[in-house]
């Protein structure tokens, strides 16, 4: 994701809005987003776990409409998650899986009523998601459109998020439950316009997640500034979550995983009927996996990064996917290990060719604050 | 930008500090800002002796892993432990408690550049 050439990147409607606020551009999922702004990124961090609100630009995000009335039997087949639990108003964690179980990617599916749902993707998976969807959607009577370059996505997130965002919508927030939305309009007065709100989020604390018109994204982007809101880059995106534990595309979960080795069999369905790569997982389950998931933390100084190797016992068996400094958990990672160093094994981490020693942890890292 | 007059810098945006034969090593300004928020520091073990341009330590910000290279060649006699605790005060004060290592020095310092010569290089 990191490096492509400057000439293919695309800039967010807010770009402006990062520069005015300091932000440090970097190249990312063929965007061009700000790593971190003036300030750096551990107060940007402090600012969404203490008691503040920060304000994320993810208009990388991508959305995509699915329509008709086959859209139910469409996602009940393309994605692991069992939609037909879903509500008018409600959002799930999911992923799309190919027929070898492994997935091309994870998303959250938000549904309008039973003939109209959204999907939430990653940005570097948005050409392959669209393509597999409108591929498999030609066998269901259902109508496929990737909207994403239309919509700003932002979130806002932290203990003043709610209060932030009530002051520029008429959507009554305190009526949104964990992983619902609403619809509604959005925005400062003369610059408002219809959007979705929902009680979502990637760090572990309260907060939303806002799809807008892209007309109106920089007026909503600063009324929030003047609310109060704290401007977060792509590294304090990271380090929140991570002490989440939340699976990242590329890191945690790839297409050379299942949700077997990725600890994801709680948003994978086997009972509902069947769906892409259903028979591949089951496979996967009763065979037994290569590697497991798990999370560490260092009991000595040092910080774990991605592809740094992980030893059981003095033997190599894994390697961090993702890895940082947690400021309240001290080093932390997540990381493959081969099965049976899954539960049980000294475990070190090699930082600069000296092994350093772990322990396993439960997640999340640090206290959840989603308000449930 | 702050560049003190009365340090020596290097390319690689180190600064050094040269009294009688002992040499004390930061990072500048410069860099401090560049790496952005650090949170470790891996200090080089007392005895070792570097040569100029040789990795003597390790900084983590947030994001990336630097390593940080002798102004000159020497044999380290003192570490500033601060940062193991405090690694923030690489970026607060670059040239003041956030000092890295002393060295008793072995080579020349000719290689170096005046303030006023990285200033110059700064802005290139």
């Amino acid at each position: 994701m990191w490096g492509m050439q400057v000439s293919e990147l695309l800039k967010t409607p807010l770009f402006d809005a990062h520069i005015a606020s300091g932000g440090k551009i970097v190249p990312f999922a063929g965007y061009e987003l700000p790593v971190q702004y003036k300030n750096g990124a551990l107060k940007e961090y402090t600012a969404v776990r203490e008691g503040a609100a920060g304000i994320f630009d993810i208009t990388h995000m991508g959305q995509v409409r699915v329509e008709g009335v086959g859209a139910l039997d469409f996602l009940q087949y393309v994605t692991t998650n069992d939609v037909s639990k879903l509500v008018d108003g409600q959002v799930q964690y999911s992923a799309l899986l190919n027929e070898q179980g492994t997935f091309i990617d994870d998303i959250t599916t938000y549904k309008i009523n039973d003939e109209a749902y959204y999907l939430c993707i990653n940005a570097a998976n948005r050409h392959k998601d669209v393509a597999h969807l409108q591929q498999e959607a030609t066998n269901f009577d259902v109508t496929v459109t990737d909207e994403s370059d239309g919509t700003t996505l932002l979130a806002l997130q932290g203990a003043k998020a709610q209060a932030a965002l009530q002051a520029l919508t008429e959507i009554d927030l305190e009526s949104i439950g964990y992983y619902k939305f609403s619809r509604g309009k959005i925005g400062p007065t003369g610059g408002s316009a219809g959007g979705i709100i929902s009680r979502t989020g990637y760090t572990g604390e309260d907060g939303f997640e806002i799809y807008i018109p892209n007309a109106i994204a920089a007026e909503v982007w600063n009324a929030l500034l003047v609310g109060g809101a704290v401007p977060i880059g792509l590294a304090a995106r990271d380090m929140l979550r991570t002490e989440m534990g939340y699976a990242l595309y590329g890191h945690e979960i790839s297409d050379v995983v299942t949700p077997v080795e990725a600890k994801l069999m709680w948003i994978t369905k086997l009972d509902k009927g069947n769906f892409i790569g259903k028979s591949a997982v089951e496979t996967r389950k009763s065979e037994g996996v290569k590697q497991r998931l798990i999370a560490l933390k260092l009991t000595d100084r040092g910080i774990p990064r991605e592809h740094y190797k992980v030893f059981v016992d003095g033997i190599e068996s894994g390697e961090v996917t993702s890895g940082m400094h947690s400021p309240m958990a001290g080093g932390v990672a997540l990381a493959y290990v081969k099965p049976e160093h899954a539960i049980e094994g000294d475990v070190s981490i090699e930082i600069r060719g000296k092994l350093v020693a772990a322990e396993r942890a439960s997640l999340p890292f640090v206290r959840s604050n989603v308000k449930k | 930008m702050s560049i003190p007059a009365d340090l020596k810098y290097t390319k690689e945006h180190e600064w050094v500090r040269i009294e009688g034969d002992t040499a004390t090593f930061g990072i500048s300004d410069h860099a401090q800002e560049a790496l952005g928020d650090i949170v470790f520091v891996e200090l080089p073990e007392i005895g070792r002796s570097v040569d100029a341009a040789e990795a003597y330590a390790v900084v983590e910000s947030v994001k990336a892993v630097s390593d940080i290279y002798a102004p000159v060649a020497g044999e380290v006699i003192e570490v500033n432990t601060l940062l193991e605790s405090e690694p923030e005060k690489l970026n607060t004060e670059p040239y003041g408690a956030g000092w890295i290592a002393k060295v008793k020095m072995s080579g020349n310092s000719d290689e170096l550049m005046s303030d006023d010569e990285y200033t110059t290089f700064l802005e290139e």
